[in-house]
């Protein structure tokens, strides 16, 4: 028997039982679909969140006060005095030649009014170097000027969703608002950038440090960002960071240190084990699909009996018969899969319509695993019954007996 | 052509043996015509399933054509009755969803042929059954006349040298039933050896032969000289 002759022969069989044919297809269509959309949904999440992190800068450090135990199973700790960062303390880590740029941080929640409307919102006091720190940029006006950053200024760059309530579609630059008990000429509006590590910069308003440090009455400050000078210099920029606050700290090492790269590749890694337990949930609808195939394999065989025998009875040798009703099960998982591949796909190309900033892609190896595991799954699952079928004795099987 | 020597087929029923075949010898030339008659269980059809080669006897030997095919594995047997047997049953035995043409090409198919021949002797094969207007037909748009016919194209579109039919006419009226005795007798004329099972004496007494068994066993042969003849 031809090759060819099988797989004509499987495809009349297949098409021959419409409504039997069409429940194997959607049971294997439905697990391929699944395992794809599903890996496109982890991978997604992951390239999501690698994207946030790299919005930051690419070559940051995050300096936080209080040493945060983050190992061990205690809850976090924070040990030694935990003295303040100090704007000296920023300044101080810009003699290291790895580091490019700092951004001091100082940080409140303040309400600010303009005329008769009043907001919370968050103020952020910091220097000139925020803006390529955190890769913001500006939809009108400037950023703050470089000055000496101990020096206050009463001025202040707002968040566009800020500028939207407060002054709708009036012109805001040059303005004056009150944030607490203060004036602050308005200078610039930020573009927007959406979420940006947890912070709506639509909603902020920047001043510079020394007066948001007079404004919440604080030395310390909140953060330290830093830029170092490369992506090589992270590790070196690091340290100098950890050695320079250090010997301003009594010699204790009083900070956290937060590189990019470790966050990133920290959630990076759970993302992609996520990715991996989703579509291997996932995968467990292929098998269900491939033991419904078996099940409905068998049925088709018991109730082609008579045919089985008729072949047998002229000529049909016992592995012709094997591999008429394996084709069958390849036929159907293949085509399971093609069309689980299709509804992939569309569902994926919908979801992105719909959401277009989360990045939806379907990863390579997904397909080639889905496509594998169907057909493995199809054939493996098909063997019971084309045996079952191969050893029928064709006498009792034209006997319907 | 065939040599059936001392033959023993028996079945385990329960704790029950029931013997189909004892001790049968039968010997078989090229171009006979056979029929086989003999009351219910008395053995016809194993006997039949024994020459086809779709059953093993416990005992004895079986000679198609010098080879003696006890001594074949599944896989030749298979082949076997593929190139040199043809089989006729009375439930047809049609696949359902093929139409009339593509169950006639089924042997085609199994031996490996080319399409191109395949469509030139399937046309052949239902122009002589007569069916030629009916190839597109499934079987459940066929009489039971037709659907023995398009059974009958299949089983010797191989041109295999033996024909056995159980009780071919069991399932047709007795128009039907002649049209179809007619077109196998037919075929023994152009030379292919015919076995029948029948429980119709009418039609047994046409072959040139008649075997006639009770119990498992040939109790007796009314040989003749012509086909077609009289009832005696
Ligand atoms: N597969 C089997 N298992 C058990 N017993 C069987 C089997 N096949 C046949 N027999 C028994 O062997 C005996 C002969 O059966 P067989 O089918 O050859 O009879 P038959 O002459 O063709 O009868 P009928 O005219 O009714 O078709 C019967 O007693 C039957 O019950
Ligand atoms: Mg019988």
């Amino acid at each position: 028997m031809k090759l060819a002759d099988a797989f004509s022969f499987g495809i009349q069989a297949l098409t021959g039982a419409r409504s039997r044919t069409w429940l194997m297809l959607l049971a294997m269509a439905i697990g391929v679909a699944s395992v794809i959309i599903l890996t496109a949904l982890g991978e997604g999440a992951r390239r999501y969140v690698a994207n946030e992190f790299s919005s930051l800068g690419s070559h940051l450090i995050i300096v936080i006060p209080g040493k945060i135990e983050t190992t061990g199973d205690s809850p976090p700790l924070i040990g030694g005095t935990a003295r303040d960062l100090t704007l000296d303390d920023a300044l101080a880590l810009e003699r290291s030649s790895a580091i490019q740029l700092i951004a001091p941080l100082a940080l409140g929640a303040a309400p600010i009014s303009y005329r008769q409307l009043e907001r919370d919102i968050t103020v952020m006091g910091s220097t000139a170097a925020l803006m390529p720190v955190r890769n913001l940029e500006l939809a009108r006006g400037k950023f703050l000027p470089e000055a000496d950053p101990t020096r206050e200024s009463a001025i202040t760059v707002i968040g566009d969703k800020l500028k939207k309530e407060l002054f709708g579609n009036k012109r805001a630059l040059g303005e004056w608002i009150r944030i607490h008990d203060r004036r602050f000429r308005v200078i610039g509006i930020l573009k927007p950038l959406g979420e940006s590590l947890g912070m709506d910069i639509g909603d902020i308003a920047v001043i510079p440090v020394a007066s948001a440090q007079s404004l919440f009455n604080t030395e310390g400050l909140f953060r330290i960002l830093v830029q170092a000078e490369g992506r090589e210099s992270v590790p070196r920029a690091k340290q100098a960071v950890i050695d320079i606050i250090k010997k301003r700290h009594d010699n204790e090492e009083d900070i956290t240190v937060i590189t990019q790269d470790a966050l990133l590749s920290t959630f990076d890694g759970i993302f992609r084990s996520l990715t991996y337990t989703v579509a291997g949930i996932a995968s467990i609808s292929l098998a269900v699909a491939g033991i419904l195939i078996m099940n409905v394999m068998l049925v088709a065989v018991s109730q082609r009996t008579a045919e089985i025998g008729l072949i047998k009875a002229i000529g049909g040798k016992r592995e012709e018969i094997m591999r008429l009703f394996l084709i069958e099960a390849g036929l159907l998982s293949a085509a399971g899969a093609a069309i689980g591949i299709i509804i992939a796909y569309s569902s994926i190309w919908v979801m992105g319509q719909l959401y277009p900033e989360f990045p939806l892609i379907i990863p390579l190896w997904s397909l080639a695993s889905a496509l594998g595991i169907s057909l493995i799954t199809g054939l493996l699952f098909g063997i019971l019954p084309a045996r079952r079928a191969a050893r029928l004795d064709p006498i009792v099987a034209l006997a319907g007996r | 052509m065939i040599r059936l020597e001392q033959i023993n087929r028996s079945f385990e029923v329960g704790d029950e043996t029931v013997h189909a075949l004892r001790d049968v010898t039968l010997d078989l030339a090229t171009g006979d015509y056979i029929s086989i008659m003999g009351p219910s269980g008395s053995g016809k059809s194993t006997l039949l399933n024994i020459l086809g080669l779709l059953d093993q006897p416990d005992s004895g030997h079986y000679f198609l054509d010098e080879t003696d095919t006890t001594t074949l594995n599944e896989t030749d047997q298979a082949v076997a009755r593929r190139d040199h047997i043809g089989f006729v049953f009375q439930s047809f035995h049609l696949i359902p969803r093929l139409n009339a043409a593509q169950n006639v090409e089924l042997p085609l198919i199994l031996a490996g042929i080319e399409p191109g021949e395949r469509a030139e002797r399937v046309a052949k094969a239902l122009e002589l059954m007569g069916l030629s207007d009916r190839a597109k037909h499934r079987p459940d748009q066929l009489s039971g006349g037709q659907r023995q016919r398009v059974a009958i194209a299949r089983a010797t579109i191989m041109q295999p040298a033996l024909l056995l039919a159980d009780e071919p006419t069991g399932n047709l009226d007795k128009h039907s039933g002649d049209e179809v005795i007619q077109t196998l007798e037919a075929l023994n004329q152009q030379g292919i050896t015919l076995v029948v099972v029948t429980h119709d004496p009418e039609i047994g007494s046409r072959a040139s032969r008649t075997i006639r068994m009770v119990d498992g066993a040939i109790v007796g042969e009314i040989p003749r000289s012509s086909p077609g003849g009289t009832t005696p």
